[in-house]
């Protein structure tokens, strides 16, 4: 599927992922990686503008295995984000949905 | 590619940013790896689905001139942003350099106009040395400088007006190369 086409859902996921927990990094990566073809790596560069642009902050929290992780909490700006693109996103995916389901029965 | 290499690779394209800024970064990517090998893999196959740490600075970069331009807006930051956008994709090529080339076109003629005809005055003076004195050209070009005093603040408010419109469209453009669901 087209890269760029991904990224946009990308930022989706994570806001997503974020509402009902606090996750760290490399969680919020598999998570996105296990139901779609991502380059991981890019994940990174959204979350750090993603928190540029405050829909959440981090905070470091010791982990009993390995080096402490740094934890992604969503704020209520972030959560407002959220619902505006889960509007979009429907309104886009019935459309999309719609076209294609007229398209495919003729 | 191994740890180190990737690491090294992303490290060496982000010299621009503060040391603070690319060490933050890179220890994302560290506590990747680290995260990584404890669930078995090895840092190869981490690097391999991590993707090109050319293309991961890239993305960084852009979102760093872009925040800087917003800060303050001098011609160098304007560039800079403008060449990170371009750098997110070959299709920014045309739909980033473009408009820039034109909106530079048309702000460089305003001012040159502008300009040119405050300093009417003076060519009508330096006309008057090489041939015959006339009433008509020393109004005229008295004319022309009020004229040109407007445009030249006409276009000090439109230059402004314009590099804040542009860093907008160069955003918006940044948003939709990133995949852009945000309008």
């Amino acid at each position: 599927m087209n890269v760029q086409f991904k990224k946009g859902v990308l930022e989706l996921c994570v806001l997503v992922l974020l509402d009902k927990q606090d996750r760290y990094g490399y969680e919020l990566v598999q998570k996105i990686s296990d139901q779609i073809e991502i380059s991981e790596g890019s994940v990174y560069p959204l979350l750090r503008r993603l928190t540029k642009e405050e829909y959440f902050t981090t905070y470091l929290q010791e982990s009993t295995e390995g080096p402490p992780r740094k934890y992604y909490k969503l704020t209520d700006k972030g959560r407002d984000y959220l619902q505006e693109l889960l509007t979009e996103w429907n309104e886009f995916s019935k459309g999309v949905n719609q076209l294609i389901e007229e398209g495919v029965s003729q | 590619m191994n740890k180190e290499q990737f690491l090294k690779q992303l490290n060496d394209s982000l010299k621009k940013l503060s040391l603070e800024e690319r060490q933050d970064i890179l220890q994302d990517y560290e506590e990747y790896f680290a995260i990584g090998m404890e669930q078995g893999k090895t840092d190869q196959e981490i690097s391999t689905s991590l993707g090109n740490p050319k293309q991961i600075s890239r993305e960084l970069l852009a979102t760093y001139h872009l925040g800087q331009v917003e800060q303050s807006t001098s011609a160098g930051n304007v560039m800079r942003a403008v060449w990170a956008v371009i750098g997110l994709g070959f299709f920014n090529l045309v739909i980033v350099l473009g408009p820039f080339i034109a909106l530079i076109g048309v702000v460089i003629a305003g001012w040159a106009s502008a300009i040119a005809f405050i300093l009417a005055p003076v060519f009508a003076l330096l006309n008057l040395m090489v041939s015959s004195f006339q009433l008509f050209d020393l109004f005229f070009a008295l004319a022309l400088c009020g004229i040109g005093i407007f445009m030249a603040m006409g276009m000090f408010v439109a230059t402004r007006a314009l590099t804040k419109g542009f860093i907008r469209y160069l955003k918006f453009n940044a948003s939709l190369v990133k995949g852009g669901l945000k309008k």
